[in-house]
C-alpha cells in the first residue's frame, strides 16, 4: 500500500499555459498508444499478450453500452470497498481515540498493533473466506481488515502530537477536557486523519478485490481473473482500466473531502468560509 | 494541494512505548494479559461457546506450530519461496522505482510527461493486476516476483522524487558559492537530504512486496506461504492455518526490525551517540592524514 500523494512532483518545471500543455500531453498519449496499436498491428507484440488498444476500447465500449455486464459488478466491488472503508475507520478511529485518551489502554494495545502493523492484512484472506463464506461479508470483513490500520495510527499520532504552544494557550484560558479535545486536537490532527482516511480508501479496494480473486461469483476483480484465465486478455485489461476508474473516482472523493474540511488549509477556501462566517456573526 | 509527506506514520509505532516501572515489570504485565487472554479464549472453546473449527484452541495452535515446524518440517520450504519472490520483487521494484525517480528529477521535461500517469498508477489498486501477470507469467515464481516488484515500485519511487526535490534553496546556493560540480550536488546535497525519506519508500516497499507475492500465490502456485494457508484453510485445518499466519507475523517482524535498524545505521546524523562515534571517527582520521 503506498501512502505518499504524488504532490509536489511538478516542483521547478516551467508553468506553460494549460492548451500549450494539455496538447503536449496529448501528443506524448496518442503516439504512445499509436506505436503500441502499431506493434500489435504488424505483429511485433504478441495480441494474446497485449492485445492492440483498439481491440481493449472496443471490449469498453461493449461492457458499458452494448451488453451492460460491468455495471452490476462494478456496483458489487464497490459496495463491499464502501462497507468496508465504513466499518473498518470507525473501528480504527474509535481504537485511536481510545488509545489516545487512556494511556493504560494505549500501553497494553501497542503490542498488539505492533502485530497488526507487521502482518499483511491480505494474507488474512484465506481465514476470512473460512469464516465469512463465499458471499459480500467476506469481501467486506477483508477490506475493513486491511484499511483499519492508516486510520487508526494516523488519528493516534495526530492526536498525540500537539503543540506545546497551543496547550500551554488553551490551559491558560482554561479550557476544560471537552474543549481541549474538540476545539484543539481533533482540528490539530485533522489533517494527518484524513490522509488516513485516503490511505485507507485505497486500501479498501485492494481488499475487496483481492477477496474477489480468492473466491467469489461476481464482483470487477473475479470478472477480470475470469478473463485472464480464459486468455481473453483484452476483456482483463478492460476489468484493469474499470478498476482504475474505481480508484480514481474514490480517490477524487476523498480529495474533493480534503478540500471541503481543511478549508484553512487552502487560501482562498480560508477566505471564502471565513466570509460566510463573518456574515453569520454580524447578523447575530 | 496539502504537501503531506509522511501520510503514513506507522514506523511511529512505538507510540504506546512510555513503559513506567522499568521494562522488565512492564514485560510480565504484558504477558499475564496475554496469557489471561488465552486462557479465556481457550476455556471458551472448550465449554463450547466458539466453534473449534473456525476459531481453533491456542492450544491446538501451538501443537501445530509444532508439527508444521518440527515434525511435519515443510513449512521452511513455503517460507524460502515466499521469501525469495518478495525480496526478488523488491529488489527489482525498488530498482525501478529509484531509477525513474532519479531519471525524474535530473530532467524536468520527463518529470513533466510522468505526471499524468503516476496519478493513474496511484490511483490504480496495482495489486489487481495480478490476473493478468499470471496470465503472462505463468504458475511459476516469475509471475510473483512479478506482481511483488509491481506493487511495491511505488513507494520508493514517489519518496525519492519528493526527497530529492525537497532540497533546500540556501543549502544550493552553499554548493553553488563553493563551486560544487553537478555531480557533487547530486551525491553530497540531494542524495543526503533525500535518505530519510527515501530509506521510508524502501520500509514500505519491503512489506507491500511481501503482500503482493502472497497474492500472487492466492491467484495460483505450486508453493509458497500464501498457497500453503490457502489450502489449510481449504480443508479447514485451522491450527495449521493460524501456525502459518503466525509465521508470516513474525517474519514481517524481523523485516520490520532490520529496516529499522538500517535506518538508523544509514542516517547516523539523527541518533546523537552514533553522529558522534562517527564524528569522532573521522576527526581521526583527519588527523592522521595531517601527520603523515
Amino acid at each position: 500500500m503506498s501512502d505518499v500523494s504524488s504532490d509536489g512532483i511538478l516542483k521547478g518545471v516551467k508553468e506553460l499555459s494549460l492548451v500549450h500543455k494539455l496538447s503536449m500531453h496529448l501528443g506524448v498519449f496518442v503516439i504512445l498508444i499509436g506505436g503500441w496499436e502499431l506493434g500489435s498491428r504488424l505483429g511485433y507484440v504478441n495480441e494474446l499478450i497485449m492485445p492492440p488498444p483498439t481491440a481493449i476500447g472496443y471490449r469498453l465500449y461493449e461492457m458499458f453500452f452494448i451488453t451492460g455486464s460491468i455495471y452490476w459488478h462494478y456496483f458489487v466491488t464497490m459496495f463491499e470497498a464502501v462497507c468496508g472503508f465504513i466499518i473498518g475507520v470507525s473501528i480504527g478511529l474509535s481504537l485511536a481515540v481510545t488509545s489516545a485518551i487512556s494511556p493504560v489502554f494505549r500501553r497494553y494495545w501497542a503490542p498488539y498493533a505492533v502485530v497488526f502493523n507487521v502482518t499483511p492484512g491480505i494474507a488474512v484472506t484465506p481465514f476470512i473466506i473460512a469464516w465469512f463464506g463465499f458471499g459480500w461479508s467476506s469481501k467486506i470483513a477483508l477490506a475493513a481488515l486491511v484499511c483499519f490500520f492508516p486510520p487508526f495510527i494516523n488519528t493516534l499520532t495526530g492526536l498525540l502530537y500537539i503543540d506545546k504552544d497551543a496547550t500551554e494557550l488553551f490551559r491558560s484560558l482554561g479550557a476544560n477536557r471537552k474543549q481541549y479535545f474538540w476545539k484543539l486536537q481533533i482540528p490539530s490532527a485533522l489533517p494527518i486523519i484524513i490522509a488516513g482516511l485516503k490511505l485507507a480508501m485505497t486500501g479498501a479496494l485492494i481488499g475487496a478485490i483481492v477477496a474477489e480473486f480468492f473466491s467469489a461469483s461476481e464482483g470487477v476483480g473475479i470478472l477480470m481473473q475470469r478473463f485472464a484465465f480464459r486468455l481473453n486478455m483484452d476483456g482483463s485489461f478492460a476489468a484493469l482500466i474499470v478498476m482504475s476508474l474505481m480508484g480514481l473516482s474514490l480517490f477524487t472523493l476523498m480529495e474533493y473531502m480534503d478540500v471541503k474540511v481543511l478549508f484553512w488549509r487552502r487560501h482562498s477556501r480560508m477566505e471564502e468560509v471565513s466570509k460566510k462566517r463573518k456574515a453569520k456573526w454580524s447578523i447575530n | 494541494m496539502s504537501t503531506e509527506l509522511d501520510t503514513d506514520v506507522s514506523h511511529n509505532i512505538e507510540i504506546g512505548g512510555d513503559f513506567k516501572g522499568g521494562l522488565g515489570g512492564a514485560m510480565i504485565r504484558h504477558l499475564i494479559i496475554l496469557l489471561v487472554l488465552l486462557f479465556v479464549w481457550e476455556m471458551a472453546n472448550r465449554t463450547g461457546m466458539g466453534d473449534p473449527l473456525l476459531l481453533p484452541r491456542p492450544t491446538d495452535i501451538v501443537l501445530s506450530i509444532w508439527k508444521i515446524y518440527v515434525t511435519q518440517g515443510n513449512v521452511w520450504y513455503h517460507l524460502w519461496v515466499t521469501f525469495k519472490e518478495a525480496m526478488l520483487g523488491c529488489l527489482i521494484g525498488c530498482i525501478i522505482g529509484i531509477g525513474l525517480a532519479t531519471a525524474a528529477v535530473l530532467s524536468d521535461v520527463f518529470r513533466q510527461f510522468l505526471k499524468p500517469y503516476i496519478i493513474i498508477v496511484e490511483a490504480t489498486p496495482r495489486i489487481a493486476i495480478g490476473p493478468i501477470l499470471v496470465t503472462w507469467f505463468g504458475f511459476g515464481m516469475s509471475s510473483k516476483v512479478a506482481l511483488a516488484a509491481l506493487v511495491c515500485f511505488f513507494a520508493p519511487f514517489v519518496n525519492t522524487i519528493t526527497g530529492l526535490l525537497g532540497v533546500e534553496e540556501e543549502s544550493y546556493e552553499l554548493f553553488r558559492s563553493l563551486g560544487a560540480t553537478r555531480k557533487q550536488v547530486f551525491w553530497r546535497l540531494m542524495i543526503p537530504t533525500a535518505l530519510p525519506t527515501m530509506n521510508a519508500g524502501l520500509k514500505l516497499a519491503v512489506g507491500s512486496a511481501f503482500g503482493g507475492a502472497l497474492v500472487a500465490e492466492f491467484i495460483s502456485a505450486q508453493a509458497g506461504m500464501g498457497i500453503l494457508m490457502a489450502r489449510y484453510t481449504m480443508s479447514l485445518n485451522m491450527p495449521s492455518a493460524f501456525a502459518g499466519l503466525l509465521s508470516i507475523t513474525l517474519y514481517g517482524f524481523i523485516l520490520f526490525r532490520i529496516m529499522e535498524f538500517i535506518d538508523y545505521k544509514v542516517l547516523y546524523w539523527r541518533t546523537d551517540e552514533l553522529m558522534e562515534k562517527k564524528s569522532l571517527k573521522r576527526s581521526l582520521a583527519w588527523k592522521k592524514e595531517m601527520q603523515s
